[in-house]
């Protein structure tokens, strides 16, 4: 059979940022951002299991929870996220548990990397792959990403706060974090 | 915390002015204005439609090979140079009058159908409307497109019988089109950059719809919620159609009560808490609309009706679902929960064959927000 050429009618950004930025580093001393939303209790919960730990360590921390992004309500959250940003110096970004919010969680902690801020959003197991997929269609594909269990926001609190518990020590891995004076690799 | 109204942001989809020399026009020089990579492959809709599955470019239905030849003539028979950028995309990709042509001519599409996908594309590329949530989310939504204006009979657009569907015109391909840059370009692929549940039928050739104007006792759709008289479409991010039937209602009230109530539920996009406010849109049947006007001439007094009826009492939500609604302020004092913020937003437009009986509902997405673009004239 006869052989034609055909136009490729794909696109897609041709940049991309590898690197998963710096390292959080020691969190003593340090201001924490935990980006929350609307939906996922479970991930109130674990934020404020962690924030605890942070705080016992001498960092502080503070929260900003994600509302509406459309409308004149999306144009206040995308400015009163960026002056967020400007506050903190360390983020964690939640919770990719569905699909648009794993969209709009590795959206802002994309927006958080790029700020210069060590960034890690945090997937259920579920949407880990989408996950890293939208990353690098983000152009940050090296972004870190921090795994919980799937199905989470199902369980009843003590469970989760039991995984929070759990997955608390890989958090801090995958942020390279430590909560002593001294610093740690990811 | 108050009820959270809807007002559209100022924010708009930049894009930056074409960086190429427009002396020569867009046939009139020896530039080779395409510049998507040239892929071989047999000369055949079999051998292309597979390969494209293994591409990664197909939907699942054959498609036409877009060839140099085939995009040139689609082209030439438009006023658009093939590197003018459209939209940036949710992953900032770029959507130029070349890739929308490419999966135009593959989809079947005619060439005079280019600037009323244009015009979709720039509709759903405004912020507002939210793609990048529609593109990833588990939910079922695709956009749906309500036309106004003479495009409608000039491109055989439905507004009468089986108007959502099922009807032979050439809207299928050009709503297969807008669907086919949805993947190729605005990267909603099921699996990979969508985790839709379930899908929609609606996520193969769209929902594009005419409205039936000449039948609608108020102004079109477009006029009423943008100012633009003519060609115009309004983009709407939904869930899929729904069907309300109502063989029993008489007059104006008696209706909306129907329409209203049916189309509140626990489930539906209106009363979920992952958002503080969305949208709703209904079509109405002429027959039914004409019964409505006849007691109601403002569409804004329909819209109060139906919007008053389209509620649901808060204890009668599982209490988790509840609570999260309670915290967002959205349990009225008369201890109801309502579809949307305000009766504006329950937006309203008329289609439908003669049969009456039905009216359509589309529930919407998120908090994402429908958006009215005119269309450009053609050559």
């Amino acid at each position: 059979m006869a052989l034609i050429k055909v136009l490729d009618p794909t696109a897609r950004r041709a940049d991309d940022n590898a690197s998963a930025g710096p390292d959080a580093g020691s969190l003593v001393g340090k201001r924490v951002g935990f980006r929350l939303d609307q939906i996922w209790r479970s991930w109130d919960w674990i934020s404020e299991v962690w924030a605890a730990k942070f705080r016992e360590a001498g960092a502080e921390v503070v929260f900003w929870r994600s509302a509406g992004r459309s409308g004149d309500e999306g144009e206040r959250m995308n400015a009163e996220y960026q002056d967020f940003l400007k506050t903190i110096d360390v983020s964690v970004v939640g919770l990719a548990n569905c699909g648009s919010c794993t969209g709009w969680t590795i959206r802002d902690a994309i927006a958080s990397a790029n700020a210069g801020v060590p960034t890690t959003a945090i997937a259920t197991k579920n949407f880990e792959d989408f996950a890293h997929e939208l990353a690098a269609r983000g152009g940050r594909s090296g972004l870190r990403v921090h795994v919980l269990p799937y199905p989470l926001n199902e369980l009843k609190r003590d469970e989760v706060e039991a995984i929070g518990e759990a997955y608390f020590e890989g958090a801090l891995a995958a942020m390279g974090a430590s909560l002593t004076a001294q610093e740690k690799a990811a | 915390m108050t009820i959270h109204t809807i007002k559209p942001s100022s924010r708009r989809n930049p894009v930056p002015k074409p960086l190429v020399s427009r002396d020569c026009g867009p046939s009139g020089c020896e530039i080779d204005w395409l510049t998507s990579k040239r892929v071989e492959t047999e000369d055949s809709i079999e051998a292309f439609t597979q390969a494209s599955l293994e591409l990664g470019w197909g939907d699942g239905l054959p498609l036409i090979p877009p060839t140099d030849a085939r995009v040139r003539a689609f082209l030439s028979e438009n006023d658009r140079y093939p590197d003018e950028l459209i939209a940036h995309m949710p992953d900032q990709s770029e959507c130029t009058v070349e890739k929308i042509v490419i999966n135009a001519v593959m989809a079947g599409a005619a060439p005079e159908s280019l600037e009323l996908i244009i015009a979709a594309i720039q509709s759903i590329t405004e912020p507002d409307f939210e793609l990048y949530g529609v593109n990833a989310t588990t939910a079922s939504v695709y956009p749906a497109f309500v036309v106004n204006g003479p495009i409608r009979d000039a491109l055989n657009i439905p507004y009468s019988y089986g108007c959502t569907g099922g009807v032979a015109t050439q809207a299928v391909a050009i709503g297969r089109a807008i669907r086919l840059i949805m993947r190729n370009v605005a990267g909603q692929v099921a699996g990979v950059t969508t985790q839709t549940t379930f899908g929609s039928p609606g996520r193969l050739a769209g929902l594009l719809i005419g409205e039936w104007e000449e039948k609608s006792p108020w102004a079109p759709l477009a006029e009423r919620r943008a100012g633009i008289a003519g060609n115009a479409i309004t983009s709407f991010g939904t869930m899929g159609t729904m069907n309300i039937l109502d063989t029993t209602s008489q007059g104006a009230m008696a209706f909306l009560e129907m329409i209203g109530k049916s189309v509140a539920y626990p489930g539906a996009n209106c009363f979920s808490p992952s958002m503080e406010y969305s949208e709703m849109m209904i079509g109405l049947n002429p027959i039914c609309a004409e019964i409505i006007a006849a007691e109601l001439p403002r569409i804004e007094d329909v819209q109060e009706a139906v919007w008053k009826f389209s509620s649901v009492p808060a204890d009668w939500l599982e209490k988790h679902h509840l609570g999260q609604l309670e915290a967002q302020g959205r349990v009225r004092s008369d201890g109801r929960i309502y579809c949307t913020p305000e009766p504006k937003d329950m937006i309203l437009f008329v289609c439908g064959g003669l049969g009456g009986l039905h009216a359509l509902g589309l529930h919407s997405f998120g908090s994402a927000l429908s958006q009215t673009k005119p269309v450009a004239a053609a050559i």
